[in-house]
């Protein structure tokens, strides 16, 4: 030992120096490092800049839809003019249309306007009718019909205001935006403010955009998320009865039992392909097969959860395969080692090691799935939904609808910028949905996560 | 290789395992060349050998392990009391309850200490009710000398044992399915000293009642523990015989030099 350190020393000398300087070569080391974890730190700080102002914009622009305005208008139910015959008949009742009841309800703000001495332009009952949601003579003719004891009483309704009076309690509209605007005039808005002012207008939290459902063009203050967010669940239900049990049997399949040849090797690849492939291609897929080819009705949950098990299939394979693939092997040797068959030992012991993975990748699968527009728009999904709830499990699947995505695209194509500020509303909820959605996955995670 | 002194040992003790001219592939490469060797009852059987010289490949074709890789090749016959355990009849579930293993490193499921002794048992029916399952349970935990340490613990999790505890574990979960044969691949490669000489003295123990046959790296585990002494060597079984005899009169230059440490 002693020799051969001696004759290594001879080329060249052991550096000689103190610890406490540091030579180039380190500094230019310590250097490079430096400069790495700068680069790092930008990065992160690039994209902390994009988040925070993703969801800064999501957040001003979207909050607004969950507020609404309303106006409190006490309606004297005519009865001479609601109910003709006089026999409080659901039938007949039904007989006078919305248009019945528009009269009254003008003259009821018209009257409230006199009442509190506010000083405006507005000479006739006619000019208020701007103020109210079209939606407002049906709100008091579906109370009428479900309460014809009433007729006759002064009832207090909470009516939606219409879009622009809504818009410029939220300054969306404003004086000089509706210069050319036909529903509404300057006039108007001074009126809304006065009522403001005296308590009868006023913006409170707006349930029906979360549990509503689609409207029409003209009456953005009524629509809501609701029914769509039902199309979306029974897609849900589709995907997660369909893509959980056939991913996770075709990978046990896969990974635990099936042969190591080229045709496995095919199946593998082309799993990993299909995780890449559009989704739109699925939609077109979807269209042809479940539309076209087997007749399944168009619009339905039923196949959109299709269409999306599909596309949902290949990431739960993956995820599985990759967390099967994590047990460690000594565990198979042990089963196999007392005794239990290969099946035994993958049911008894390796899957219940790789539930959380599983768990894990069919949620991620599942948010996903919930976002995705792209196929909805080819199957049909995205019509004009104005209907009501789907009463029970068949029509659920069965019945058009849309889903929240869906609904969300077609909100923000239509004209009224009313209609945008819901889109943005609808972003916030899809987003509290993905997010609580993957906040399971890691709770599901850590909780199941072993360590052997 | 033919060993004399097997021949005239077979006189006397009961053969438990015949193995004759067993080959191994994994693949294109020949792990296993030739090797035929009896392993009596009641004995217990090191294999030792420098690393890569198939001696675990052997143990692991003792109880058709080997299946579960799908390279892997074995011809030649492995008689198992007479019944040839490559039989296309033989399933080997039914073998590997007969022919227990216990893994290099200690594999206990992640489950409770009494799940992992009972599951054996459960999947072979071998109880027929909760008092007769714990009663293996206790029996397999008191022969693998863990019952003192486990007995007020059995719900805790096998994985939270210290590593001697946790391969005593398997042991007696190894040998809860009450095995005729049960294989150790380097069961102690993974322990301190004072876990090693508690396993080795169960091994002692257990050959009152099994065929015990031990892969181990370490020579003096294998002169402490064995009776009888393989020496595996490239993939051939170099010599075969009584252990005292191995390690003080080998009759291969090849068994002296790894005895005395210089090849391997």
């Amino acid at each position: 030992m002693t020799d051969a350190t001696a004759s290594n020393a001879a080329p060249d000398a052991p550096r000689k120096g103190s610890l406490l300087d540091q030579d180039d070569r380190t500094r230019r080391r310590n250097a490079a490092e430096a400069r790495f974890k700068a680069y790092g730190i930008a990065a992160v700080g690039v994209g902390l800049v994009f988040l925070i102002a993703l969801v800064s914009a999501i957040i001003f622009n979207g909050v607004g839809a969950f507020q609404q305005t309303f106006v409190d208008v006490e309606v004297y139910l005519d009865p001479e003019k609601l109910d003709k015959q006089g026999n409080r008949d659901p039938a007949d009742l039904r007989k006078v249309s919305t248009f019945g009841y528009k009269p009254l309800i003008r003259e009821a703000v018209f009257a409230k306007v006199q009442e509190l001495g506010i000083e405006t332009e507005i000479e006739s009952a006619n000019e208020v009718e701007a103020l109210l949601s079209a939606s407002a003579p049906a709100q008091v003719r579906d109370f009428v019909i479900a309460n014809p004891d009433r007729l006759g009483d002064t009832v207090a309704f909470k009516m939606l205001a219409s879009s622009r009076v809504d818009g410029y309690l939220k300054n969306r509209v404003t004086r000089d935006s509706i210069a050319r605007d036909k529903n509404i005039d300057a006039v108007h808005l001074d009126l809304t403010d006065a009522l403001r002012d005296a308590g009868v207008v006023e913006k409170t939290f707006n349930l029906s955009f979360i549990t509503g459902s689609d409207a029409s063009e003209s009456r953005a203050e009524q629509a809501g998320l609701g029914v769509s967010m039902l199309g979306s669940f029974f897609m849900m239900l589709v995907v997660l009865g369909l893509s959980l049990p056939i991913g996770v049997a075709a990978s046990i399949y896969l990974e635990e039992f099936a042969p190591q040849n080229k045709f496995t090797d095919l199946i593998e690849v082309n799993i990993s392909n299909l995780a890449a492939v559009p989704s739109i291609v699925f939609g077109i897929l979807g269209l042809a097969v479940f539309i076209q080819f087997m007749h399944l009705p168009q619009s339905a949950p039923l196949v959109g959860g299709l269409v999306l098990t599909l596309m949902t299939l290949p990431t739960i394979i993956i995820s599985t395969r990759a967390s099967l693939k994590s047990v460690p092997p000594s565990i198979r040797d042990a089963a196999l080692g007392v005794g239990a068959s290969k099946m035994q030992a993958v049911f008894h012991h390796v899957l219940p090691l790789a539930m959380p993975g599983i768990l894990t990748g069919t949620i991620i699968g599942l948010a996903q799935a919930l976002g995705e527009t792209a196929p909805l728009l080819l199957i049909g999904m995205v019509g004009y939904i104005a209907t009501n709830y789907p009463d029970g499990l068949a029509s659920g699947f069965l019945d058009p609808n849309s889903a929240m995505p869906a609904q969300i695209y077609e909100w923000a194509k239509r004209a009224d910028p009313a209609y945008y500020e819901r889109a943005w509303g609808g972003i916030i909820i899809l987003l509290v949905f993905l997010l609580t959605m993957n906040i399971v996955a890691i709770i599901l995670r850590r909780r199941f996560e072993r360590r052997w | 290789m033919k060993d004399l002194r097997t021949t005239e040992q077979e006189m006397t003790a009961e053969l438990k395992i015949t193995a004759r001219d067993v080959q191994v592939f994994y693949g294109d490469t020949h792990a296993i060349k030739d090797v035929s060797v009896d392993i009596e009852d009641k004995t217990v059987t090191a294999f030792i050998g420098p690393s890569g010289c198939g001696k675990s490949t052997f143990l692991r074709c003792l109880n058709r392990m080997n299946d579960t890789i799908d390279v892997a090749r074995v011809e030649g016959d492995i008689l198992l009391d007479g019944e040839d355990i490559y039989d296309k009849k033989v399933d080997p579930v039914q073998l590997r309850a007969k022919v227990g293993m216990v893994f290099q490193k200690p594999n206990p499921f992640p489950k409770s200490i009494y799940d992992n002794v009972a599951y054996g048992p459960k999947i072979h029916g071998m109880a027929r009710n909760k008092a007769e399952l714990d009663e293996i349970v206790e029996t397999a935990l008191r022969r693998a000398a863990l019952w003192d340490e486990a007995k007020d613990r059995l719900d805790a999790p096998g994985t939270g044992l210290s590593g001697g505890q946790q391969q005593r574990l398997c042991i007696a979960r190894a040998v809860a399915t009450a095995p005729e044969v049960l294989l150790m691949d380097e069961p102690c490669s993974a322990l301190d000293p004072i876990a090693t000489s508690q396993v080795e003295e169960l091994i002692d123990e257990l050959r009152a009642n099994y065929s015990v046959v031990i892969v181990t790296h370490s020579m003096q585990q294998a002169a402490r523990v064995s009776q009888k002494t393989a020496f595996f060597h490239l993939g051939n079984l170099v010599e075969y015989g009584e252990t005292g005899q191995i390690f003080t009169n080998p009759e291969d230059p090849r068994t002296e030099s790894y005895i005395t440490g210089r090849i391997g």
